[in-house]
């Protein structure tokens, strides 16, 4: 009798707990695109393990000739980048009869692993072309090469290939996406119009091994050089909000004077108007950021951020697609294609 | 005489952590302020809490991988229903600890039932809360603003009142630990589980109740790090389970479990929060800090080792 007593209990908990699991994903509401057309035709697979993914999509393929071209992001969980496939799939689905579309993913964003392998595997599917924002702007070229040789498309969104692999491999794989330097030379640029020459300021880098990172601190020193501020810190929170966190809050006691962040992303510019908030120094520090995503553009709305950069990644991978569509009808030379960079401040929301 | 071994260990914490503040005191201008200190105590109660559970699943010789996944899911959960859903804070804090506890009970009772190591069971759950957390908030950090940052903005004397819940937090699981049959059965558990078993305590159920205990304190820092940061980022509590154990070992707690102390966690953390904020005012780079952290877990824990030898020889 108490097996079954105790056998019950835990029952009771383990329904509770499914019904919890099942219950969640209903908090987000009508606004969650698990709905789109793209699921119900088992094309787009986010994480994709491999040939249980890849087989229920081969028979779709025999089924038309359309090409079928491939995206090939890095981690779906960063809000970027879902932005992009999520504009991928709405994209897809409106042109559904002029392409077949595969998403993929890898888990993180330094995965650089699985991502070769999903080009091998795309590679050998086959399919026509692949759209692909490499995790490593050098690791990756060789894989790239190998499907370029095999007939494949290659179009290289997000994070530029490395142009020195690339002419040592003696390929040429274009690239279809903004210019971060400019990107943050143009906020940066804002920024500089609030201060006076002269004024302390600090950058807060991405991870220092990447390129985007490293091209958006490169456009930040730009800026504030040409208009004579002083960068007096410069310190790596990797991306991360909490960490940014730390970084700033400890930045503003050892460096007092400091007049104004320039933050490699948004959600470093989220962790450090937290840190000025818990300072009370919001106002007398600006802040700005870098990717347009949502929680940013809220605090610039409110003027705790002078200003964000809008890359339109909605719309990111969409050119990378249409350009392999471009490339696959005529035939076309491939050449860099730079797309555009926007400043969001309050009066231009 | 275990009162002074108590003391002894708690004096060599302070000691660890008055050379750590004199060294950034002496090298780092602006260091020795108010607002340093206030600052690291804003900081840190996020980090205490986990730290708190960590140490219950470290005495019962488990080990917790799940915390920082689970204070995202929290985290997710608690912004999805302020912001979306327009729930009041009250109830969307019960939801978002009610969620930790669920993760952590779920933790518990696989590692109970099937008598499945919880190092495998809680890397499962990192990744699943991790999902969950991403699946709720559509992978999308969501900006709460006003209606958390009244908790974060709350405070007494200086500090805030994350704080205070965290010291309160210290203080209850301390006494719990010390002073109650829950925590002399969680030491008889981690010294050996047989013979606690074949004594006749409940094993299986303080162990389930202490996996459910430390989900739901993740959760609870949840509540804290998005206040704080007024959004919840699914991404937050990245890698925070390798530090959750870091400052409860550095705390003295054996790894093996059977031997532990709440209030060793707590300086445990403050070592390393410290350590991170005195870095960051050098202006120290990304490499550098990794180097200095990992170098002083390193040498903090073999510093433990000899002072619970000579502890031994001593009183035993």
């Amino acid at each position: 009798m108490r097996n079954i007593h105790r056998l019950l209990k835990w029952g009771a908990l383990t329904a509770a707990v499914i019904a919890m699991f099942v219950g969640l994903p209903g908090c987000g509401g009508p606004s969650k695109p698990s709905a789109q057309p793209g699921d119900a035709a088992g094309a787009v697979h986010p994480e994709g393990e491999g040939s249980a993914a890849l087989g229920t999509e081969t028979a779709a393929t025999d089924a038309g000739k359309k090409p079928v071209i491939a995206l090939i992001m890095k981690s779906l969980a960063n809000e970027f980048f879902k932005t992009m496939e999520d504009g991928a799939r709405t994209h897809n689905a409106e042109h559904a009869g002029e392409y077949e579309l595969i998403a993929q993913g890898i888990k993180d964003e330094l995965d650089v692993n699985r991502q070769i392998q999903l080009v091998e595997q795309m590679t050998a599917r086959p399919v026509d072309a692949i759209v692909i924002a490499p995790a490593d702007s050098k690791a990756l070229v060789g894989v790239c090469k190998k499907a370029m040789d095999a007939g494949v498309v290659v179009i290289n969104i997000d994070n530029k290939f490395d142009d020195g692999v690339m002419a040592d491999k003696g390929v040429k794989i274009p690239f279809v996406g903004p210019d971060n330097r400019k990107g943050a030379k143009l906020v940066a640029d804002e920024l500089a119009k609030q201060l006076k020459p002269g004024d302390p300021v600090a950058i807060i880098e991405g991870v220092p091994s990447a390129f985007n990172g490293i091209q958006r601190k490169l456009g930040f020193e730009d800026s504030m050089k040409a208009a004579g501020m002083n960068i007096i810190v410069s310190q790596s929170a990797r991306w991360e909000m909490a960490e940014a966190n730390k970084v700033v809050s400890a930045m503003v006691v050892s460096h007092p004077e400091l007049k104004a962040l320039l933050c490699a992303n948004d959600s470093m510019a989220l962790g450090a108007v937290a840190a000025l908030k818990e300072a009370g120094k919001v106002g007398q520090i600006l802040v700005v950021g870098y990717d347009g995503i949502s929680a940013a553009k809220e605090l610039v709305a409110q003027g705790a951020m002078v200003g964000t950069i809008e890359q339109h990644a909605d719309k990111l991978a969409v050119f990378g697609i249409e350009y392999a569509l471009e490339m696959l009808k005529s035939g076309i030379a491939p050449q860099d294609r730079e797309t555009a960079v926007d400043l969001i401040t309050k009066s231009s929301q | 005489m275990k009162r002074y071994r108590v003391l002894a260990d708690y004096l060599g914490m302070l000691l660890v952590l008055g050379l750590l503040i004199g060294f950034f005191g002496v090298t780092t201008s602006g260091f020795l302020t108010v607002s340093t200190f206030t600052t690291i105590a804003n900081q840190i109660p996020d980090a205490i809490i986990i730290a708190v559970g960590m140490t219950f699943v470290l005495i019962i010789a488990g080990i917790d991988l799940s915390v920082g996944s689970i204070l995202a899911l929290g985290g997710a959960v608690l912004g999805v229903c302020l912001v979306k859903l327009g729930w009041p804070l009250p109830l969307a804090i019960a939801a978002c600890v009610g969620t930790g506890f669920i993760c952590g009970a779920i933790n518990g009772l696989i590692v109970i039932k099937w008598s499945i190591p919880s190092f495998i069971v809680t890397l499962g759950m990192m990744e699943m809360a991790r999902g969950g957390a991403y699946l709720v908030t559509d992978s999308q950090t969501q900006y709460i603003g006003g209606p958390i940052e009244v908790i974060a903005e709350t405070s007494i004397a200086g500090l805030s009142l994350p704080f205070y819940i965290a010291i309160a937090v210290v203080v209850v699981a301390q006494v719990v630990l010390s002073g109650t049959l829950f925590g002399r059965h969680m030491l008889a558990i981690g010294a050996n589980e047989e013979a606690a078993r074949l004594s006749g305590l409940r094993t299986r159920y303080i162990k389930w109740a202490v996996f459910a205990i430390s989900g739901g304190l993740s959760a609870l820092a949840a509540v804290i790090q998005t206040a704080r940061m007024t959004s919840a980022d699914p991404n937050m509590g990245l890698g925070s389970e390798l530090q959750a154990i870091a400052a409860v070992v550095i705390g003295g707690t054996s790894l093996m479990g059977g031997r532990g102390s709440v209030v060793s966690t707590f300086f445990g953390v403050l070592i390393i929060s410290v350590l991170g904020y005195g870095l960051a005012q050098m202006g120290a780079q990304d490499p550098t800090k990794r180097l200095v952290t990992g170098a002083v877990i390193v040498i903090a824990v073999v510093i433990d080792y000899y002072r619970h030898r000579l502890g031994r020889e001593n009183w035993e």
